[in-house]
């Protein structure tokens, strides 16, 4: 059928370059070329032996992990009230939540940079956690919110009618029936933080800058492939995650309906 | 012999490791108004699939005015089909959608227009052409569902439980309609139905349908008084099936002592265990002990304002309905013993 | 219950402080070689107006509108088989290969593109790298995830009964396609399509790595500006143009959708 090949051409193209950038990480000359002209590791030891790149891989885990900690329970708070809470302005109330991801990244990062400056704050890294906060917690919340709103309450009628006091019912009912929209929420969260890239070059520097900025100075200043070779960990590492997702949580379940 | 305008032969439909439908012959006359009745998952609509094209048969095959169509896509069937959700499309205006059909067969504009307006005449809606499917209550969505399917005078035209959507008094009335607009159109019907009622008062021939197979196929009146077998007995209708012994060529004995003439059926074999079955509305109450009566104790009554039915237990434990008109001849209570005739020729003979 | 919002409400408002700071400094004086700043002026939007950002403007727009029309044609045939395939397996597998280019992060995926279109693959018979059109192939590689994942959801909403309607009714899985399935997709469509260009409209990366220089885009002036002039006035104007046009856009889609989160 011509749809299917169509669509294997299609989908050949979005995946070319990643084959392209993998191929390219085994190369062993610093010239680059397809396909690669022998098979070496040698940019993945440059890559995890690069001072500058130990550095930016634990900014960003640090910057990834209080932003996770700290949006988390935000955005699980925030979701239950917009399903539960009954508020006026509902829907407006929502858009404010997600209004972030509308927001172009040189508007954000630019605006946080100015504000940096005028709170002196420029050299620590808490506004750099604070943007990625504001950044992850649409996905949070609206992870957790299709959760919430699948969540009966009738179950949690049911277990105070049992005798369990509020906090009782949150933790063993109402939390654990969330879990596959706080563990979406938390994928999505950890994913757009480790790949924040145009907000955080505004507003870091070298002594802070995360992964994807260090990688960008490296590309525009170098051209061997060690960034193949970082990125083709990233790209492993995301192939695994989102297999196991789908896997485990059905992600087609999430975007598509049957 | 009338001509058979659909023709199913030896159709089986596997679905992984369900039989959906199994060896079928099933032939459609022309211009009959036939209903496929039966409890769901038992084919029907996976019959109307096979005729309408939307599913091939795993074996056998499919005719259409004796041409073998069993490969033919079912856009090139040349029938009409109603389905259970109307199907309207949304998209498109009410005059749209049943212009749908006689554009694709690419009929010209004037006469579009000119079909169109008589279709929407048939069905009484011929000033709502302009208005979208969802500005349409439910049964005026069915008219027009019927509109487009008929509008190109198809072959056949394909019911599949058009009525289920609609509220009890909303489907009696489109009864009564859908029959008029078919007989003055004359156009040959498959109609699926789990709704014996239905199938009943619409029909010109009935195929009771379970597990895939035809039970038993004919008028309603032969189905209602003459059931062929156990399952046709019980889901037309009420009825008491009794077992019994043949001791003569008419007689039955049941209940120990106890024996039945029998009238309606076939010379019974002396020895032969049989089943027959009597309509609950057949059974009467007697004054007193005679022939063809039997006593029985009274298990349970449901008040039913016209009639009550009464369930009963014989002497060897079989349990007999009856449909007793009110006001009742006796007083009725549970535990009463009661004496129940049964005509010698109410009885139908199972298989 | 009001309460459960106010951390979120915090959040909320570090970022409007930031995008505050953003609109109270494109009204404010450059003043060159310092982060200073004189009073308020309207300079900076008159500035944003000058021919050389007018260009980058005018590329902007026209990149953006050219990307979408092409994610869309590319997109739809995806979207259609993810939506429509029986097999769980095949769809699965697209769905994965669809959605990971999301979790490998914008650099990656530049990148790559910099290495395929620089010749190390094939050859090309026109320069790609550093020209509008690498660009433009790099800009369209970034949007069809969400084209596909917006249509495919569109395209899966729609009742199966309709196909099966027009099929009965005569028309063959071409014009079963062309006058049912197309015209129910057509709210995915226009979602899609509003989105992939409002979000190409503030792209950065892409531009910034394959255009290497030649190709401006807006996102790529506020970062000139911004990070090696010095001029956050300037800057932050361009910024508010880009934020204004993505709102505009956004909230026109929201008008369209009926409030339908996104």
């Amino acid at each position: 059928m011509t749809l299917r090949l169509v669509v294997a051409a299609l989908v050949a193209f979005m995946t070319l370059p990643t084959v392209v950038v993998i191929a390219v990480s085994f190369n062993p000359t610093a010239i680059l070329s397809f396909p690669p002209a022998g098979f070496s590791l040698r940019w993945y030891a440059n890559v995890l032996g690069y001072p500058q790149f130990q550095r930016a891989a634990l900014n960003s885990l640090v910057v990834t992990a209080a932003a996770v900690a700290v949006a988390l329970p935000i955005g699980t708070l925030a979701a239950l009230a917009l399903e539960r809470g009954r508020l006026r302005g509902r829907n407006l109330w929502a858009a404010l939540l997600l209004s972030p991801l509308v927001v172009p990244g040189v508007a954000a990062g630019l605006g946080f940079l100015i504000l940096a400056a005028a709170l002196g704050l420029l050299r620590s890294r808490s506004v750099l956690i604070a943007a990625h906060v504001a950044l992850v917690l649409p996905f949070v919340v609206r992870s957790v919110w299709v959760s919430v709103r699948n969540l009966d309450p009738a179950l949690e009628r049911a277990a105070a009618s049992l005798g369990a006091t509020p906090w009782r019912v949150f933790r063993r009912v109402t939390l654990p029936l969330l879990r596959p929209g706080l563990f979406a929420g938390l994928l999505f969260a950890i994913v757009v933080s480790v790949n924040e890239f145009v907000v955080s070059l505004f507003i870091s520097n070298r002594v802070t800058e995360i992964l994807p900025v260090a990688m960008f100075t490296y590309v525009v200043n170098y051209t061997d492939p060690s960034i193949a070779a970082l990125s083709t960990l990233f790209i492993g590492a995301t192939f695994l995650v989102v297999w196991l997702a789908d896997r485990y949580l059905g992600l087609g379940r999430v975007f598509l309906q049957h | 012999m009338a001509k058979a305008v659909v023709e199913l032969r030896g159709c089986t439909r596997d679905y992984g490791g369900v039989r959906a439908v199994d060896a079928l012959d099933l032939g459609v006359h022309e211009g009959e108004f036939l209903s496929l009745l039966g409890p769901s998952g038992c084919g029907k609509t996976t019959t109307l699939n096979l005729i309408a094209g939307f599913v091939e048969p795993t074996a056998g095959c499919i005719l259409v005015d004796g041409e073998d169509v069993t490969g033919r896509p079912a856009h090139l069937r040349g029938l009409g089909v109603v389905f259970q959700s109307y199907a309207l499309f949304p998209h498109l205006s009410v005059f749209e959608n049943v212009a749908f059909g006689l554009r694709e067969r690419r009929v010209p504009g004037g006469e579009v227009a000119r079909r169109v307006g008589d279709a929407l005449e048939l069905v009484r809606l011929d000033r709502r052409g302009g208005q979208r499917p969802s500005e349409l209550s439910g049964g005026m969505q069915q008219r027009v569902a019927l509109a487009r399917a008929l509008v190109y005078r198809p072959r056949v035209v394909l019911l599949d439980e058009p009525l289920a959507a609609l509220d009890k008094k909303l489907r009696e009335e489109m009864r009564s309609e859908l029959r008029e607009i078919q007989r003055s159109v004359g156009i040959t019907t498959v109609f699926v139905t789990h709704d014996q009622t239905e199938a009943l008062g619409l029909s010109d021939r009935i195929a009771v349908m379970s597990r895939g197979r035809i039970e038993q196929l004919g008028a309603p009146r032969e189905i209602y008084d003459h059931p062929a077998t156990r399952f046709v007995a019980d889901f037309i209708g009420a009825s008491t099936v009794l077992r019994g012994r043949a001791v003569a060529v008419d007689q039955l004995a049941v209940a120990g002592d106890a024996s039945l003439r029998v009238a309606s059926c076939r010379a019974l074999r002396v020895g032969e265990e049989v089943e027959l079955a009597i309509r609950p509305e057949r059974v009467r109450l007697a004054p007193g002990p005679g022939d063809n009566v039997l006593d029985a104790r009274i298990e349970g009554l449901v008040y039913q304002g016209a009639q009550t039915e009464v369930t009963a237990r014989l002497g060897d434990g079989q349990r007999v309905l009856v449909f007793v008109t009110e006001p009742a001849p006796v007083p009725l209570a549970p535990g009463q013993t009661v004496h129940l005739h049964f005509p010698a020729a109410a009885f139908m003979l199972l298989a | 219950m009001k309460l459960l919002l106010a951390p979120a409400v915090v959040v909320l408002a570090v970022f409007a402080a930031a995008l505050t700071a953003l609109f109270r400094w494109s009204l404010l004086e450059f003043i060159p070689g310092s982060l200073q700043t004189g009073g308020l002026t309207l300079a900076n939007f008159r500035g944003v107006l000058a021919p050389q950002y007018l260009d980058a403007i005018r590329d902007t727009v026209v990149l953006s509108a050219l990307t979408t029309g092409l994610t869309l044609v590319l997109s739809y045939p995806v979207a259609y088989a993810l939506a429509s395939t029986p097999s769980r397996r095949v769809r699965s597998v697209l769905l994965v290969l669809t959605l990971a280019p999301f979790f490998t992060g914008a650099i990656v995926r530049t990148y790559a593109w910099v290495l395929v279109l620089g010749n190390t693959v094939v050859t090309w018979p026109l320069p790609m790298l550093f020209t509008e059109r690498g660009v433009l192939v790099g800009l369209v590689h970034f949007s069809m995830p969400t084209m596909i994942l917006i249509l495919a959801a569109a395209l899966s909403h729609i009742d199966p009964v309709y196909a099966r309607a027009a099929t009965s009714l005569g028309a063959r899985p071409s014009r079963v396609f062309w006058r049912v399935t197309l015209p129910l997709s057509m709210p995915g469509i226009v979602s899609g399509c509003l989105i992939v260009f409002a979000w190409t409209l503030s792209a950065f990366p892409t531009p910034e790595l394959l255009g290497g220089g030649k190709v401006k885009m807006i996102a790529n002036v506020v970062k000139d500006l911004g990070l090696d002039s010095f001029n956050w006035p300037g800057a932050a104007a361009f910024a508010m143009l880009a934020l204004v046009l993505t709102l505009t856009l956004l909230v026109g889609l929201g008008r369209l959708t009926g409030g339908r989160a996104a």
